[in-house]
């Protein structure tokens, strides 16, 4: 950036907002980046063990790029619905709300220090449920 | 408003303002930079982009004033009066998060109102008074007077 435009820059940002029209939150979001954090540990697992090509090794890291950015995703994600959305009436309805976002961000680091199959599948049914519960609140 | 208040308002700003997202669009894009006068003399006037702290989330927002005090608005499913009341809509670009969501907003929950865009230049100009240019917007408003001069 220029010298000039760098100055003539403003400090503040103000938002023209937009969203989906079902509301502000949306746990859609979660499940998608869930669901590609399992994506990759699949990927993941089709590349060869040994001798792995240029291109292999590139994948590979792009892979676990993109798997630890979906995990932070989830985990973002997941926190905004829980402290921002629910409220006391919704915990007196799901009592274990607590503990299941709890759960959710414990395995969306798991995740992101393992590539294991068993933790990303039971991740994606976690975001899943959570994502249940979001929408019989709406109702 | 008494010249003493209006000073304050005036150091406190904010004086320039970037615009992010694009529910103003085709009035507003991402990305331009807008004057803002924080303490306006005749306010607020309906059709003017303003500069608002969003109810709730306490984020700075820009959205179009489409009515003020002492217009009928349609909240939800019942006709309403605004009181000391703003009602802001988007332009359109996407489902603007406006009053229909948000509902009415405090006059004190504006902060300024923004004239003047000075980047990009070559869409460097006035930013005029005008109705939103989203039909959906729009019929949220009951009234339908002209704009105030």
């Amino acid at each position: 950036m220029s010298l000039v435009t760098r100055w003539l820059k403003p400090a503040t940002t103000v938002y023209a907002h937009c969203d989906v029209p079902c509301g502000i939150y949306d746990p859609h979001q979660a499940e998608l980046a869930a669901r590609t954090v399992a994506r990759m540990v699949e990927l993941i697992g089709q590349l060869p063990k040994e001798n792995l090509s240029e291109a292999d090794r590139h994948k590979f890291v792009r892979c676990v790029a993109v798997k630890e950015q979906h995990a932070e995703i989830v985990k973002h994600e997941i926190q905004v619905i829980w402290s921002d959305y629910f409220k006391p009436e919704h915990l007196e309805r799901y009592p274990d709300i607590h503990d299941r976002t709890w759960k959710i961000l414990k395995l969306a680091g798991k995740n992101k220090q393992n590539i294991d199959a068993q933790a990303a599948a039971e991740l994606e049914a976690a975001v899943k449920e959570f994502a249940d519960i979001f929408w019989s609140t709406k109702k | 408003m008494p010249p003493a208040q209006a000073w304050r308002r005036y150091r406190r700003g904010p004086w320039r303002v970037a615009v992010a997202e694009d529910s103003m669009t085709p009035a507003l894009q991402p990305g331009d930079w807008l004057l803002v006068d924080p303490a306006p003399r005749r306010w607020p006037r309906r059709g003017s982009v303003v500069v608002v702290r969003q109810p709730g989330t306490g984020m700075l927002a820009i959205k179009r004033l489409a009515a003020g005090p002492g217009d009928v608005v349609l909240a939800g499913t019942e006709y309403v009066r605004l009181a000391d009341e703003a009602w802001l809509l988007g332009d359109g670009g996407g489902n603007s998060v406006d009053s229909r969501h948000y509902g009415a907003v405090p006059l004190d929950a504006l902060v300024g109102r923004a004239w003047f865009r000075y980047w990009p230049p070559r869409r460097l100009g006035l930013i005029p008074r005008r109705r939103s240019s989203s039909a959906r917007a729009r019929a949220s408003i009951a009234s339908k007077g002209k704009l105030r001069r």
